[in-house]
């Protein structure tokens, strides 16, 4: 084709892909997931599972569509009658030596040998009991990794993604034919600070989370679209949630940020979403008491407004570099009328790159949304704003417990729990949601404003502070727009149109994978 | 790599490099013939077990740290292949051929006859007194001269039952 | 003199010439026979033209495929870009053969000259000679002989390598052999790329047998057109075969004959015939690898690649392994697929499982315990191995279940029946 395509058909449809592509690639634009275990887009190509096996007419012997690349006028059917038979006897051969303990299995459900054999393997067995199965002991291979070798059909996708994307090689096959198995050296461990993802990678419930072990059925499970807020990498996340808890974070794919990948740092970041200790209700603080009186939200916004409406001259604003992007804009905007200064504090570590993934590491800002933050005129310089707050006239502190503030001014808090530091106590606390449970962007160390999606309700009365500080601009008359903002697109398409870095892009645009500053008008990516 | 992998990491006995002296002068001149290190693995793992009889998973950690590999990277190879010992075996090692070609010929009487006379009780097992450990072991690659036996480093044709307590007794 | 029989009259004596003459092992020595002239004047031949001769010569791979050499030599990029690298294939493991050990224990100069002149033909900088890990007294010879030439300064710029294999079959496919010089697990490649595109250290490399190097500079010597004649039936076999005898023959050894040469001959003539009071029933003709003939099959083979094909087997390796009327197939054939599982790189799932799977019905078979399902069981599995790996392992471990059911079907059935009895624990 005159585009530089390669025009080729599967299964009676025709596709157009570049020169080099993979059948198995190819397949699924034509909608046809060719059965595979060893083949993953995001590690080299073993060709060892051989279960991907289909016909390419004109070639004497079946392929395998994870090796073959295209090729012009090439028809595949991936559903003749050698290629079905072929990919059921692997399966036969796969199963003799496999426990079949779906039942206790954490992979059950979500497993692509359960899978594959429900689709195309035989109903029964011919491999007699009365043959012994192999059988090798659990071992523990890491920090948060147990290996189940009887469950382990040999795909190797854990030691090639240890050896060439991890670039560590602490796993290998051992022995030889029937006897392999995945070997690891008495004095390695699987402790790489991405080493989870060999449990995402397995296709059985070979490679198992000790963190996960036996905590849900894979089918009681919801998945929600988020970001990992590890860092600000800003990686594509999955949050399954069983009965509104949070219960395990996997990656999602995005080819631009972090591939199919995230590391255990971000893995593990998700128990405090499930905090009990959560501030439920608005609590204004009671006249001439330390205590506090919990309110409705009406009377809570009403006697925000009153401080804000009332005050002049200098404000401050600590937000999280955790929160929403459309959080800390509206923060800002509301203070607009104010001598301004927005701040956040930052936690640092140590930064811990995926070698084989060019631009992808665990990053040393441990924060997701430190950019947004930035963009929208807060800065790291803490010391400044705690010395302009002691002047000020009303201080906001957006989800973030741990700021000590001293100020003769108001303190209104939107927080997930109540203050944890010293300082002056707020005059209205505001309960607001986490990050499981609203949903919102933040903007990525790239400059790539992603989306994150609600996977759980929110406790009480809490609501997401964009919410929560779009109902204060209704009543301070910097809302100015003549509409409510009744959800975070609102929030994001005025901050659109209102802030130049983030011109050109809309919410709904922003899509499952996200855009990247300045390029609002561009193509998907 | 780790720090968790350096040699003294496990076990409290001091650990002997089998690399210091002649040694790791043949390593060295050995490198010379390829262009990258890894290539030296299974030369150098010969050297091991010709220096140790067997090679230990901490032989295994030295030789990666000198080739720029990992233990588990070293183990994987190691485990490939039949004529590593990965436990220690006796003085005389004893390979007797028992494939189809030699089979036919009597190879498992052979096999046999040597667990016989040298009191190694079963086949993989070494005898009471160390000396003697008895395999079998597939083609060696001498089928017309069934049967083939390896003592150690050496090759014998033809062997024959009635021939396995000489041998035993040239070896003890 | 031949070894370790006297040669047949009919034996034609090309690569086996010296076997058993232990001058012959030694650089002086081989000088004296007009070893190392082949070489001095490849050296000073254009790569193209020595390329050209073995094409016309007809030389085909000993080591079991029988492809043609100097076409194998041809798809090296003419224009050398990157480093070129050829490998020997001296790991000689196909139960039934053993004929290269022979070459290099009595002829090791003859190999080496070989290996050079196709090293200066394919403009490989290194050579590394791949020998198996048992064969002790083939390594010892081959390096003091490479120390002999090399002292002598005989190789010009080419250097070459001895590199033991350390137990593993597989390591005679030529990919693995490839990842086992790299320090790696011998396990198959998958293909392309070819080895003369990207081979061992990623590099343009051509593998070759021993026997097949050996033949290279007699080839040179003789001319092409000699070579070419040496042939008693398809002209597209050509030269001399090794033929490793072994099993239920009164003279086992190596003989070598002229292409097309009858099995028939071979067994019952050079080889002395059957013991006494025994008969012929059944050859396994080019190594284990390959299907196995009946009697009459075996009695009516012409040993050359077509001739194989012919009778429904392959030439393989030349490794003729011979059952008398005394042998127990089916044990025989657990024992092959036991080989194969053993050997089995655990890579491809067919090969991994299936290898196992079938050694364990054939000896719940020979345990008495089998069903007459189990042979369609195996044929099924075996059909299920064929054809759908990444190497020949597999396929090598089907052949003789299918060809032994095929044609001793009997054999089994008085296993299964209880006709026979038992010969292993259940």
């Amino acid at each position: 084709m005159a585009d530089g395509l390669i025009t080729l058909t599967i299964d009676g449809v025709p596709v157009h892909v570049p020169s080099g592509t993979l059948v198995i690639e190819a397949a699924k634009q034509a909608g046809v997931l060719v059965p595979h275990y060893c083949y993953h887009p995001g590690l080299p190509v073993a060709g060892v599972c051989r279960m991907c096996l289909v016909e390419v007419e004109k070639q004497p012997k079946l392929a395998i569509a994870c090796a073959t690349p295209v090729a012009e006028g090439m028809v595949v059917r991936t559903q003749s009658a050698p290629a079905k038979r072929a990919r059921t006897s692997v399966l036969e051969f796969l199963l003799i030596n496999h426990p079949l303990d779906c039942p206790i299995c954490d992979q059950a459900g979500e497993c692509e040998l359960q899978d594959f054999t429900f689709q195309e393997g035989r109903p029964g067995t011919r491999y007699s009991p009365d043959y012994p199965k192999r059988f090798n002991p659990v071992e523990d291979f890491g920090p948060d990794i147990l290996y189940v070798p009887n469950r382990c059909i040999l795909c190797t996708r854990c030691v090639r993604f240890m050896e060439d994307v991890a670039q560590e090689p602490v796993l290998n096959v051992s022995e030889r034919g029937d006897r392999a198995f995945i070997g690891i050296h008495p004095q390695g461990r699987l402790d790489h600070p991405w080493a989870g993802n060999v449990v995402d990678l397995c296709p059985v419930g070979s490679l198992l989370s000790k963190d996960f072990l036996h905590k849900a059925r894979a089918w009681e499970l919801d998945r929600t679209a988020s970001i990992c807020t590890g860092c600000s990498q800003g990686c594509n996340v999955t949050l399954d949630t069983r009965d509104d808890v949070v219960v395990r974070v996997r990656p999602r794919q995005n080819l631009e940020v972090n591939r199919y990948f995230i590391c255990d740092h971000g893995r593990a970041n998700y128990r405090w979403m499930n905090r009990g200790d959560r501030v439920e209700a608005p609590l204004v603080k009671q006249a001439g008491s330390e205590g506090y009186r919990a309110v409705d939200w009406d009377e809570a916004l009403d006697r925000v407004r009153i401080i804000v409406g009332g005050a002049s001259g200098k404000a401050v604003a600590f937000a999280s570099p955790r929160a929403a992007t459309e959080a800390l804009f509206l923060a800002r905007h509301l203070l607009g009328g104010f001598d301004w200064t927005g701040a956040f504090q930052l936690v640092m570590g140590d930064e811990e790159p995926l070698a084989g993934v060019p631009n992808l590491a665990l990053r040393a800002e441990r924060a997701p949304n430190v950019h947004g933050a930035e963009l929208l005129g807060y800065t790291r310089d803490m010391s400044a704003a705690l010395q302009a707050a002691e002047q000020s006239a009303v201080v906001f502190v957006l989800d973030d417990p741990q700021v000590s503030v001293r100020t003769a001014g108001a303190v209104i808090y939107l927080g997930t729990v109540m203050p944890e530091a010293d300082g002056a106590t707020p005059d209205v606390i505001l309960p607001i949601t986490n990050v499981a449970e609203e949903e919102g962007t933040f903007v990525n160390r790239d400059g790539r404003v992603q989306r994150y999606f609600q996977a759980k309700p929110a406790p009480g009365m809490a609501r997401p502070a964009w919410w929560v500080l779009g109902e204060l601009l209704e009543g301070t008359g910097n809302g100015a727009r003549g509409m409510p903002l009744a959800c975070a697109a609102d929030v994001f398409d005025l901050m659109a149109e209102s802030m130049e870095a983030f011109g050109g892009l809309s919410y709904a645009k922003l899509g499952l994978v996200g855009r990247t500053l300045g390029q609002g008008a561009g193509v998907p990516a | 790599m780790s720090a968790g992998m350096s040699m003294h990491a496990s076990g409290t006995e001091e650990y002997q490099a089998v690399f210091t002296g002649a040694t790791l002068e043949r390593l060295q001149e050995i490198l010379t013939r390829y262009p990258n290190r890894q290539a030296a693995l299974l030369p150098a793992l010969w050297l091991v077990q010709e220096a140790r009889g067997w090679i230990s998973d901490r032989n295994m950690a030295e030789v990666a740290e000198l080739l720029g590999l990992t233990p588990a990277y070293v183990k994987g190879v190691v485990t490939f292949y039949t004529m590593y010992h990965q436990h220690p075996v006796g003085k005389n090692f004893v390979q007797v051929c028992t494939t189809s070609p030699c089979n036919i010929c009597g190879a498992e009487d052979v096999a046999m006859a040597f667990l016989e006379h040298t009191g190694a009780k079963e086949l993989g097992a070494t005898s009471p007194d160390g000396n003697w450990t008895v395999i079998e072991v597939e083609c060696l690659g001498a089928c017309g001269f069934a049967t083939p036996v390896m003592i150690n480093d050496d090759f014998i044709e033809s062997v024959t039952p009635d021939k396995v307590p000489e041998l035993v007794r040239k070896y003890r | 003199m031949g070894f370790p029989h006297t040669p047949h009259p009919r034996e034609t004596l090309v690569l086996s010439k010296h076997f058993g003459d232990t001058d012959a092992r030694t650089y002086k020595g081989w000088v004296k026979r007009g070893g190392y002239e082949m070489l001095n004047q490849a050296l000073a031949m254009e790569p193209a033209a020595i390329i050209e001769e073995v094409k016309a010569s007809g030389l085909r791979g000993r080591g079991g495929a029988g492809f043609p050499t100097g076409l194998k030599w041809s798809f090296m990029p003419r224009e050398k870009k990157k480093p070129h690298y050829l490998c020997v294939n001296a790991d000689e493991s196909e139960p039934g053969t053993f004929k290269d050990r022979e070459i290099m224990r009595w002829t090791p100069h003859g190999l080496l000259e070989g290996t050079a002149i196709a090293a200066h033909a394919i403009q490989a900088d290194v050579t590394y000679i791949y020998i198996r890990g048992e064969f002790t007294e083939a390594w010892d010879i081959m390096e003091r002989a490479l120390a002999e030439a090399n002292a002598a300064g005989v190789f010009g710029k080419i250097k070459i390598y001895l590199h033991r294999g350390a137990g593993a079959y597989i390591c005679g496919e030529e990919t693995a052999m490839m990842n086992s010089i790299e320090g790696k697990r011998g396990n198959p490649r998958i293909k392309p790329p070819f080895p003369a595109a990207a081979g061992l250290f990623g590099m343009p490399t051509t593998i070759n047998n021993v026997e097949t190097l050996a033949a290279v500079p007699l080839i040179l010597e003789n001319g092409a057109a000699w070579y070419k004649g040496l042939c008693l039936s398809n002209p597209k076999s050509t030269g001399t075969k090794l033929l490793s005898v072994c099993g239920h023959v009164q003279k086992p050894g190596n003989y070598e004959v002229t292409m097309g040469f009858p099995l028939k001959d071979l067994l019952y003539d050079l080889c002395g015939g059957m013991r006494p009071g025994r008969t012929l029933k059944a050859v396994i003709p080019g190594g284990s690898s390959v299907p196995i003939l009946n009697r009459e099959e075996a009695e009516s083979t012409l040993l050359d690649y077509e001739g194989c094909v012919e009778k429904g087997t392959m030439l393989g390796s030349g490794g003729v392994i011979v059952f008398d009327d005394s042998a127990d197939l089916v044990y025989q054939i657990m024992r092959l697929a036991r080989f194969y599982a053993h050997e089995s790189c655990a890579q491809c799932t067919q090969c991994r499982e299936g290898t196992a799977w079938t050694t364990k019905i054939l000896e719940r078979i020979l345990a008495g315990q089998g069903k007459m399902a189990d042979l369609d069981l195996l044929l099924d599995l075996a059909d299920n191995m064929t054809g759908k790996t990444i190497c020949v392992l597999s396929d090598s471990c089907a052949a003789p279940v299918v060809s032994g059911i095929k044609k001793f079907r009997n054999e089994f059935e008085a296993y299964i029946t209880g006709n026979r009895k038992p010969v292993i624990a259940a």
